[in-house]
């Protein structure tokens, strides 16, 4: 089923700022995220898109402004709460737990559905035990999903770049997140492969119901899939829009050229 | 309480805190440059005073494999000061490139190499006590020549008398530290040392030698940590080989209440430390050890890059 | 055989506590956090138990009865704990070489602390701790089912959702934040955990070895422990198992070696007493070449596929 973006608000930005000492890497961004929208975030390098992102996943704090999600203010959580609201991400450098399997990758980010504590775990209480299997089935589950069912038990480390991408992927997902945060997944991978993520992201949107948000530096990528785009240069929102009026705005096209 | 007795403690313990911070110096040195606590810098400390007492004729008491040893050289206490915090310096090199190179050329941990530095430390002390046994030693009463054994700073009717010692000590500390002080700041070899320490990829694609310079680093660290030794011997007397582990861990809060990897923090630090300790009441004296720890542990929650360090920004 | 046992029955106690020792030390490092704590929480299970049996459990017969034995070991568990917990909480906010330094400093504060306090002896420590057994070897009733039931618990922990989380946050802290897991808690929880264990092998130690004083939490002693735990294997509790056994037993190995016989002067002189210089030696080696330690989970799986085929 396509899923077309509601006109419901997910996401809000106002004004957030972050300064580095005398630097000032995201300059009061304000913008809004549809509910099942796919938006697409881009800039020149250095733009400060992953910085923004950090904000949003409180791994680092606002120099000032608001975050709202849902309606409601979201600030001074740490990101294990973020993560507990449904937002969920992937890093531009992959940070997968690299010693463990892709299963074990996976079946980690089950760890808000379930409830089980060291006690009733290590005495295999039937509560524990269930919860075990079902987080199990569901990371096999995503596993598929992303077609790496075959390797389960391979550490994390040892898949190749674009595998690990995916994993990386499979493992947000199985926060059930409503939010999914994507920095620059295609990175690394050839124009077949950037296709099929582009398909594949899409896919995921229609299927389980998400709202994505995505940093990627090749822009007919984003054109082609975003619904809406959200262009940074220095730190400050420059355009904002649908692909076909920010592809022609003229602050875009310097910005782009400047890199 | 009276005052004099709080003055005389005060220059006591700026003496003491001078040898703190000569010894923090070397810490913060190899911190700032490769990133790492050396763990055995409290045992090149021991190194020097040991080396120190051969050279001026001291004799090694009855265990231990060089028994009843004794160095056919009876060299003033200046210039054993030197040697043996040379001779300590070389050690240091010797630590680096058989323990440290390695790692660093595998790109293993930082936290690998500080428990490496354990190992030697563990080594250095142990062999000690294996070649020369466990008594303490003291240096000779003519260490300081003619020099009278206390200098009187207060007035006829209240005396503040300070051991000469202490006042030798604080004076080569100072020296050290302006010495130190210029060569990193003012000097070709100094300026290149902070760029390693600022980054090192970039300094060496500036075509700085870090190797060269890493050596260099080590050499300095333990030539300070020599001449703590010594000094702090000199004044005290050397407690058996594992005298300079308290010392060693003392220096860890002095770096870190002066931020690790600051220069100015590290004799900061060891100043306050020593003041602090010095003006512990005597009915607490057995607690004076617990004051450096506590201090630090307070710093590291309160304030982890201590007074004068750079705050610490994770990249994402 | 009765032989053996009682030539080296203390050995075989002091290995099996050892390897305890070392678990106690696993537990941070499962979270990746290096801490120096143990030998401090040790230090303090020893004299609650040293205080108690010769001050508060006055017992009339010959044998110390067990059963105060084991209340001891849940009195300094439980106060090791809520000690563990009260510094972890602020100490774990630390990262890296911070945290060890830190842990460093708490070991020697409590060491300052008991040198200088009536009740547990000042520098002479405390003396004569009754004895439950009249064998040595006789303290595997209590020791071995400890180390047995501490396995089988860190054997189900790696298999289950907390150990997972522990293994996340060793593996990247900020990812398993960011997956959902609260690093903070778990850190404390395996804080806790191992100073809980130390405490409890301490209480048992203290009668097993009949006196404590300030040396049992000394800096050399974090050394060594934490030999146990690097050298041994850092990423698999078996590893700071055999580490513990092994390096307990390592200094009784290396002076037997050295009184066989047929080796010259110098070197069984050497192996006699210069044992720590040979232990720093491997400590710096192991760092080199083991960087995991010896027995990794790699190790393991290989061992184990073997047996099966």
């Amino acid at each position: 089923m396509q899923l077309s973006p509601k006109n419901t608000i997910i996401l809000e930005a106002k004004g957030l700022t972050r300064r580095f000492g005398g630097l000032v890497a995201v300059n009061n961004v304000s913008f809004a995220v549809n509910q099942h929208e796919i938006f697409g975030l881009i800039g020149p390098n250095g733009a400060g898109k992953t910085t923004l992102f950090n904000l949003i996943t409180a791994l680092i704090p606002f120099s000032s402004g608001e975050l709202i999600y849902e309606g409601k203010v979201i600030s001074q959580l740490k990101p294990h709460q973020i993560a507990g609201l449904g937002i969920a991400r992937t890093f531009q450098n992959i940070r997968l737990f690299g010693e463990l399997s892709a299963l074990d990758n996976v079946i980690i980010a089950r760890h808000l559905h379930t409830k089980s504590n060291i006690v009733t775990g290590i005495l295999g209480l039937p509560l524990a035990t269930r919860e075990e299997e079902n987080s199990r089935q569901k990371a096999l589950e995503l596993l598929e999903l992303i077609g790496l069912s075959d390797r389960t038990e391979e550490k994390a480390k040892n898949f190749a770049y674009g595998d690990q991408r995916r994993l990386e992927i499979a493992r947000a997902l199985a926060l059930e997140p409503q939010i999914l945060l994507l920095d620059e997944p295609a990175a690394g991978m050839n124009n077949n492969e950037k296709h099929q993520l582009s398909e594949f992201i899409r896919d995921l949107r229609d299927r389980l119901n998400l709202t994505i948000i995505l940093i990627e530096h090749h822009v007919p990528l984003v054109m082609g899939l975003c619904d809406r785009i959200a262009v940074l240069h220095f730190g400050q929102l420059i355009a904002l829009g649908e692909p076909s009026v920010v592809r022609n705005d003229p602050a875009v096209i310097e910005a782009y050229l400047g890199d | 309480m009276d005052i004099t007795l709080v003055l005389q403690q005060l220059l006591n313990g700026l003496s003491i805190g001078s040898v703190y911070a000569i010894f923090a110096l070397g810490y913060t040195l190899v911190y700032s440059i490769l990133g790492i606590i050396n763990l055995a810098h409290g045992a090149i400390f021991t190194l020097g005073a040991y080396f120190t007492y051969a050279l001026m004729g001291g004799n090694f008491g009855f265990s231990g494999l060089l028994a009843n040893v004794v160095l056919p050289v009876k060299l003033p206490f200046a210039i054993s000061l030197i040697l043996s915090s040379i001779l300590a310096g070389l050690v240091g090199i010797i630590m680096e490139r058989i323990a440290f190179q390695p790692l660093r050329r595998k790109g293993s941990d930082p936290l690998l190499t500080v428990v490496s530095s354990l190992g030697v430390a563990v080594v250095i002390v142990n062999l000690i006590q294996y070649l020369v046994g466990a008594e303490s030693y003291t240096f000779p009463a003519d260490t300081f020549g003619n020099l009278p054994a206390a200098i009187n700073f207060g007035t006829v009717d209240k005396p503040i008398p300070i051991r000469s010692v202490q006042l030798v000590i604080f004076a080569v500390s100072m020296v050290i530290v302006l010495i130190l002080t210029y060569f990193i700041n003012s000097t070709k070899y100094g300026k290149a040392m902070q760029a390693i320490a600022e980054d090192q990829v970039t300094a060496s694609l500036l075509g700085i030698n870090t190797d060269k310079f890493i050596i260099l680093t080590f050499f300095i660290s333990s030539f300070l940590a020599g001449l703590a030794g010594s000094l702090v011997a000199s004044s005290v007397s050397i407690a058996g080989p594992y005298f300079g582990i308290g010392f060693g861990l003392r220096g860890l809060a002095v770096i870190v209440l002066g931020g690790l990897g600051s220069i100015p923090g590290a004799v900061l630090g060891g100043l306050v430390i020593g003041v602090i300790e010095a003006l512990v009441p005597s009915e607490y004296s057995g607690y004076k050890d617990a004051v450096a720890f506590g201090i630090l542990f307070i710093m590291l929650l309160v304030r982890p890059q201590g007074l004068l360090g750079k705050k610490f920004i994770q990249k994402v | 055989m009765n032989d053996f046992f009682s030539t080296y029955g203390s050995l075989i106690v002091s290995m099996v506590l050892g390897s305890l020792v070392g678990l106690s030390l696993y537990l941070p490092l499962m979270t990746g956090q290096l801490s120096l704590a143990s030998p401090g929480f040790y230090a303090l299970g020893g004299y609650i138990a040293a205080i108690l049996s010769t001050k508060v459990f006055i017992s009339k017969s010959n044998l110390f009865p067990i059963h105060f034995l084991l209340l001891e070991m849940l009195i300094a568990g439980i106060i090791s704990g809520l000690l563990g917990i009260a510094v972890g909480i602020p100490a774990l906010r630390l990262r890296g070489i911070y945290l060890a330094i830190a842990t460093i400093a708490f070991v020697e504060v409590l060491r300052v602390i008991s040198l200088n306090l009536d009740i547990t002896g000042g520098a002479v420590g405390i003396f004569g701790i009754p004895q439950p057994f009249e064998n040595q070897i006789e303290y595997l009733w209590i020791a071995l089912p400890l180390l047995i039931i501490s396995m089988v618990l860190f054997y189900r922990l790696e298999r289950i959702r907390v150990g997972r989380a522990f293994l996340a946050i060793r593996e990247d802290e900020l990812a398993a934040g960011a997956m959902g897991i609260n690093p903070t808690y778990y850190k404390v929880l395996a804080f806790t955990l191992g100073s809980i264990l130390a405490g409890m092998v301490g209480a048992i130690s203290a009668h097993f070895l009949n006196t404590w004083n300030a040396r049992q939490g000394t800096f050399d002693a974090s050394i060594i422990y934490l030999t146990f735990v690097l050298i041994g294997g850092s990423r698999s509790f078996l590893g700071a198992v055999l580490g513990g056994m092994v390096f307990t037993a390592l200094p009784e190995v290396l002076r037997n070696l050295a009184d066989t016989g047929g080796l010259p002067d110098w070197l069984s002189h050497f192996l006699r007493d210069g044992r720590l210089i040979i232990f720093g030696l491997l400590i710096v080696i192991g760092t080199i070449f083991f960087p995991q330690g010896l027995v990794t989970p790699d190790l393991f799986k290989k061992l184990t596929k073997v047996k099966r085929s």
